[in-house]
């Protein structure tokens, strides 16, 4: 479903480039479960931003769901990112003026749902992740867990194939960290949605099918669990 | 979506409440202001639009080339108005105006009216529509009288007037007139107003002046055919204007007159009345002329403190515009396109500019009443929703709200979107422009600021120059048209005569300076001496005037009851002395009136200032000629007891004259109302420069927020390396100070320029001096470096550990 071949992204600083990613080439298949490993610097977040379309490339081919990225016009990558990438940050990301309902309704309306339909797919999502009964408070109310918990709901609500989070546990304890990898893990086994995350936890590596490991924007090794 | 927009722009605007009030302070203020002003400028604009003949009206005028310059006339002879039908048939409608007072009587009610006395053909012309009776035929009779329906009223009350006869005193002869007419009340922004119309025939002036081309003695209005091409009336005009204008032209050529590019020492011209309201140089309109420069000062300080206010509101927007990054971010990753985006965040700027343009349509009709003593205005809030204005609102808000809101989204929707959720703040530049923002910002408010200093200068100038006679101790009391003025002289006379507070009593023909009668009448003479026109101003005055007005005597003597001869003498003044050239003057007789006896100059005086201190003091003869009425009584008091006096001399006059009002003012009070125009002028000035200081103060102060804030990690390392407080709040400040500075310097060659030709209006004006130009950029630099501190010294005590760690 994702592929990318010589993918690099350098920095001119002075005369030299500095490499961030060094023509990594990476297959992604439908279903799978892929944690990025590395010390800081590695460029993990980087790779992630790119997959993601969030940041562009400096050089190489980006393929997603049959489609050419590189070669894309800003509004079809939109509508392709739209319609197909959910993202999770390790600082959540929520929008502080809006209520955990209307956060999680946003995607939503900036895909054009009607109203009542976004009604419903949020309802429903709250139903699932257990959380019907925060729905109007704002983030600040709420705990770092409970905030993340919202972010993944946020990401999932416009049924994303691909889903993206950057150290989604970063900033939590290891109890809420647990129950988000479970929450995790069920998506990719249960609703087959294929999860790509950076993480620097062995122990959240392991909820994955594969991992990879970069140094120095190389990859330097891909492990099947 | 909608509703989902302004859900959040509510919420993200009480969040920001701080910055967005002084968004909606700033805006609001700069509103008011705009809506008051612009009202005005619209309203002076609006003068005379209703008639429905308006382009083809035109007023006709005189050019005299004389050798010192071009000289323009309204003022028409008599026979000029018969010849012109007759001899131009382009002519389509004509009509003589000229107004006085008259006193109107019926049964038992005698009131003061302004009677304007005009031509047959007035109604057609001008569009004053009559509430009873037909415009075609109301004025055919010589003793016919179109009253106004507020005229009307007050004559007959609530009887019906038409058909009714009135008794006019028209210069102190009663006629019998019948009402024929009744005329809708005239608009507020008509120049021409009056009570009543008359047949110009039944002035005093016509049977007079029947067939003198040479007496000046009123207005003509002319309405041409359609299709009539007004520039080429002077040229078709030569051979009329050497027929009849002959003794003129004459007079001009011997006095050694230039002619104009065709030849012609005098020449006629047309006016448009469309510009009537605005032609304050033309020397003798209908109505109380205002100068355009008057009119568009206002307009341009308008703009002016639109402009600075949507600067203001641009860079509050930008400063929001940072703070606001992480959410752009997180909308962009949630799938946000850029025109939603830009949507979002123009749907908040509508709200701020909806919030501000209401409270500052509240503030304008709060101030109102203030702004309309201030300025004399006619403006009323009710205005704003007449579809001209309405739509107007509408297209500026509108403006307002595309420039306003849209760049500083667009600025926002430009961020990385990565870098912007990593924290890293986009210190990219929007300083250039927003530098120059506030560079024309203060270059407006310095430009005002100098301009408010020059005039307040000039005026206090205008009121402390020595004007060379009296102006404290002088009383001044018109005769007012009920009363003959030399019977009321005298009797004042013999009145005061026995109050020891009252030094001397005198009278004139002429006022000086602008009594609360609001009357000014100029009198110039011509005459041929020693082969030389000489033009003089005349001034009918009595015995004792030079004493009661403390003018100084050169040579000579003054009017004497003790010379029988005195009322054909006459005193000139030093310019007419220089004019008429040669030396022992006094004695020597001047050839003032062709058909009579010569007169005698007696005395010669210092020059004063009898005219505003806008024109040189120009040749002057004083004349005891009682063919020119005394219109004012002047009354010299003790310096002691100047209210007490006034108060006593109020009484008498009131136990003397019961049907006349006591109008007398001092004439410091009077000199003071010539310069009305320019107070109100710097009145606008100084409200303008201290509104556009204060907007551009709150901009700064976001701004210096807005700053402190990008540079909060800097200011901490400084401080942690050592930087005392003082540094780092001069560091902070010292770049806008120069910015400010730069302003100044931009607005000093601009400012000088209109200044200068502003002070060229006044024959007698202050010298620009550098220290003001010096003085408003040190208030600048002031306001703007007190508004950064605020926010400097906050960020330079504050803890460092504190500012680092956050990053």
């Amino acid at each position: 479903m994702l592929s990318l071949k010589q993918i690099s992204k350098y920095y001119q600083a002075g005369g030299s480039k500095t490499y961030v990613l060094n023509r990594i080439d990476l297959d992604v298949d439908k279903g799978e479960f892929i944690s990025i490993m590395g010390p800081s610097g590695s460029g993990k977040s980087t790779l992630l931003n790119i997959i993601g379309m969030l940041d562009e490339p400096s050089e190489g081919y980006h393929y997603l769901l049959g489609e050419a990225v590189h070669q894309l016009k800003e509004k079809q990558r939109s509508a392709l990112y739209k319609q197909n990438i959910g993202f999770v940050f390790q600082a959540y990301h929520l929008i502080d003026e809006l209520t955990v309902y209307e956060n999680i309704e946003t995607p939503l309306i900036y895909q054009n749902v009607k109203s009542s339909e976004r009604k419903a797919l949020v309802a429903d999502i709250l139903d699932r992740f257990n959380i019907v009964g925060k729905k109007d408070l704002f983030p600040s109310q709420l705990s770092g867990g409970q905030q993340q918990l919202v972010g993944v709901a946020r990401a999932l609500i416009g049924k994303p194939k691909l889903l993206l989070a950057d150290e989604p546990t970063g900033n939590l304890n290891s109890k809420q960290g647990e129950e988000i990898m479970e929450l995790f893990s069920k998506l990719n086994k249960e609703d087959g949605v294929t999860i790509i995350q950076v993480t620097h936890s062995e122990k959240n590596a392991q909820y994955g099918s594969r991992i990879i490991e970069l140094l120095d924007g190389k990859i330097a090794s891909s492990t099947l669990i | 979506m909608l509703k989902n927009y302004i859900k959040t722009a509510w919420r993200n605007l009480w969040k920001g409440r701080i910055f967005n009030a002084m968004n909606v302070v700033g805006l609001s203020v700069a509103i008011a202001c705009c809506t008051l002003l612009f009202l005005t400028v619209h309203y002076e604009f609006s003068y005379d639009r209703f008639h429905t003949n308006l382009k083809d009206i035109y007023q006709v005028y005189s050019v005299s080339h004389r050798p010192q310059g071009d000289d323009a006339s309204t003022s028409m002879p008599v026979p000029f108005l018969p010849a012109l039908k007759a001899e131009y048939p382009e002519v389509k409608y004509v009509s003589r105006s000229a107004n006085s007072g008259v006193v109107v009587r019926y049964a038992n009610k005698e009131l003061d009216l302004d009677a304007h006395y005009v031509d047959e053909d007035f109604l057609k012309m001008f569009t004053f529509p009559l509430a009873k009776g037909n415009s075609s035929n109301v004025l055919s009779g010589l003793n016919n009288v179109v009253l106004t329906e507020e005229a009307a009223k007050s004559i007959f009350g609530n009887q019906e007037p038409i058909g009714k006869t009135i008794l006019l005193k028209i210069e102190d002869k009663p006629a019998s007139f019948m009402v024929t007419g009744v005329a809708k009340s005239i608009p507020s922004n008509s120049g021409i107003l009056f009570d009543m119309l008359i047949r110009f025939e039944n002035n005093s002036i016509y049977k007079d002046n029947i067939n003198q081309w040479d007496n000046w003695t009123h207005l003509v209005f002319v309405q041409m055919k359609e299709d009539f091409d007004p520039s080429t009336f002077t040229r078709r005009m030569q051979p009329f204007t050497k027929k009849h204008f002959t003794r003129s032209i004459e007079a001009l050529k011997s006095d050694g007159a230039k002619p104009d590019a065709d030849g012609n020492v005098f020449s006629l011209h047309l006016a448009p009345f469309a510009n009537n309201h605005f032609s304050v140089n033309m020397g003798g309109t209908e109505g109380s002329p205002v100068s355009k420069i008057y009119v568009i000062s206002l307009l341009i300080v308008g703009c002016f403190i639109l402009i600075i206010a949507c600067i203001n509101f641009i860079n509050l927007s930008i400063a929001r515009a940072f703070t606001r990054s992480r959410e752009v971010g997180v909308r962009k990753t949630l799938g946000a396109g850029k025109w939603q985006l830009l949507t979002q965040f123009w749907i908040e700027t509508v709200m701020v500019c909806l919030g501000a343009t209401m409270l500052g349509v509240l503030l304008a009709g709060l101030t109102m009443p203030t702004f309309k003593a201030i300025f004399r205005s006619h403006i009323t809030i009710g205005m704003l929703l007449q579809p001209a204005q309405l739509s107007g609102c509408i297209m500026l808000f509108a403006l307002i709200t595309v420039i306003a809101g849209f760049y500083p989204a667009l600025i926002m929707i430009r961020y990385k979107t990565v870098s912007v959720l990593k924290g890293n703040m986009v210190a990219a530049k929007p300083g250039k422009l927003r530098n120059s923002l506030l560079v024309v910002q203060f270059s407006l408010s310095t430009l005002l600021t100098i301009c408010t200093i020059i005039t307040w200068q000039q005026i206090h100038y205008l009121q402390s120059k020595p004007l060379g006679y009296n102006k404290m101790e002088v009383l001044s009391i018109p005769t007012g048209y009920n009363e003959v003025g030399s019977n009321v002289l005298q009797i004042m006379r013999n009145k005061l005569g026995n109050d020891p507070a009252v030094l001397s009593v005198s009278g004139a023909y002429n006022n000086m300076g602008r009594g609360t009668d609001g009357s000014m009448r100029t009198s110039i003479q011509g005459f041929n001496y020693k082969g030389h026109e000489i033009r003089t101003h005349i001034e009918r005055v009595d015995y004792d005037y030079l004493q009661t007005m403390d003018i100084k005597l050169l040579e000579g003597r003054d009017f004497s009851r003790t010379y029988s001869g005195d009322t054909t003498a006459i005193v000139i003044n030093e310019a007419m002395a220089a004019k008429l050239g040669g030396k022992n003057l006094v004695g020597s007789f001047l050839p003032m009136n062709d058909d009579k006896k010569p007169a005698q100059i007696i005395g010669i005086v210092k020059n004063y200032n009898f005219r505003s201190l806008h024109e040189e003091i120009e040749p002057l003869t004083l004349t005891m000629n009682p063919e020119y009425s005394i219109n004012y009584v002047y009354v010299k008091v003790k310096p002691a007891s100047l209210v007490q006096t006034f108060d006593r001399i109020q009484k008498s006059w009131h136990a003397e004259f019961t049907n006349t009002e006591f109008r007398g003012s001092w004439l410091n009070e009077n000199t003071e109302r010539q310069y009305q125009g320019e107070k109100r002028l710097s009145g606008i000035f100084v409200s303008g420069a201290i509104i556009a200081i204060i907007i551009s103060c709150i901009g700064l102060l976001a701004i210096s927020i807005m700053i402190v804030m990008q540079r909060n990690k800097e200011i901490g390392i400084r401080k942690v390396l050592g930087a005392s407080v003082t540094r780092i709040v001069f560091m902070l400040s010292g770049d806008f100070v120069k910015l400010v500075l730069l302003a100044a310097f931009i607005a000093f060659p601009v400012a000088w320029w209109l200044m200068d030709r502003w002070l060229q209006g006044f024959a007698y004006r202050i010298h620009l001096q550098w220290w003001v130009f010096a003085a408003a950029a040190l208030l600048a630099m002031l306001v703007a470096f007190i508004t950064i501190s605020f926010q400097a010294i906050k960020a330079a005590v504050a803890n460092p550990v504190k500012s680092l760690r956050s990053e």
